[in-house]
């Protein structure tokens, strides 16, 4: 009877040490998780392999130049007014991608205001090329 | 009479793969730029490789300075740590545009296709 009790005892499998493992991996996990907060707008770039696809009646064009100016069929337009300006152009062409050629010299804010404006006035894709230096 | 640890134990056995399956290790940039506004921008919660370029379009990763030709290599790096990985390019407002997409040209051949640039939501 007292044998058979103690062997029951020593059957069991000490789970402490595991334990500790198992704590001390949560704690490191919980310390070093970091929830990134990161905001941000996608942006396609057209690959530079085949320059055809896009048929130039189906491209709504935006032009950014040096100075930050954006012109938009020719025409030079206010950043507010881009969104309307786009928004036109997708009335009478739905399926339209929104092409913004920008300088290289131009800010980079600007150029995430426009394909912000782009997107609010409902274009599916937006891509971005760099205009060619002169 | 000894308590029973058994439920504490799945409990915390379920917190640690949480924390293990969320757990993705960001290395910051190093800087912290200006970034502009946009109504559109949404959380990137996949986005583990940041990319700062300041005023100047110096380009930032892994807390120091680095070139442009570097980028390519890096962004391997960490899509053969983690293959679901995006790129987000933190950028300032006044930073060159060129810089920004020589970077998404570098990140792209790297083979990551999903690029976002980061900017602040702006209802807050």
């Amino acid at each position: 009877m007292r044998r058979r009790h103690r062997r029951a005892e020593e059957a069991e499998i000490n789970i402490t040490p595991m334990l500790d493992i198992v704590f001390i991996m949560l704690i490191f996990f919980i310390v070093t998780t970091s929830f990134v907060k990161e905001f941000g707008v996608d942006m396609s770039r057209p690959s530079n392999e085949p320059p055809k696809t896009e048929k130039l009646s189906e491209v709504i064009f935006v032009k950014i130049d040096d100075a930050g100016q954006i012109t938009i069929k020719n025409r030079l337009t206010d950043i507010r007014a881009v969104r309307a300006n786009i928004e036109s152009g997708l009335a009478l062409k739905p399926d339209a991608s929104v092409v913004i050629a920008a300088s290289r010299q131009s800010a980079a804010g600007l150029l995430v205001r426009v394909v912000d404006q782009a997107r609010v006035a409902g274009a599916g894709k937006v891509s971005l090329v760099a205009l060619a230096q002169d | 009479m000894d308590i029973n640890i058994t439920p504490m134990l799945d409990i915390v056995f379920i917190m640690l793969i949480f924390f293990i399956v969320t757990t993705s290790f960001v290395k910051e940039t190093g800087i912290d730029p200006k970034r502009p506004v946009a109504e559109t921008s949404v959380a990137k919660p996949r986005g583990n490789i940041l990319i700062g370029i300041d005023i100047a379009g110096n380009i930032w990763m892994n807390n120091r300075r680095i070139e442009l030709n570097q980028i390519r290599q890096l962004v391997e790096d960490a899509v053969n740590e983690n293959p679901e990985s995006s790129a987000v390019l933190i950028s300032d407002e006044q930073s060159p545009t060129g810089v920004l997409i020589d970077i998404m040209d570098q990140v792209r051949a790297g083979g990551v296709i999903n690029i976002a640039i980061s900017a602040i939501p702006e209802s807050t």
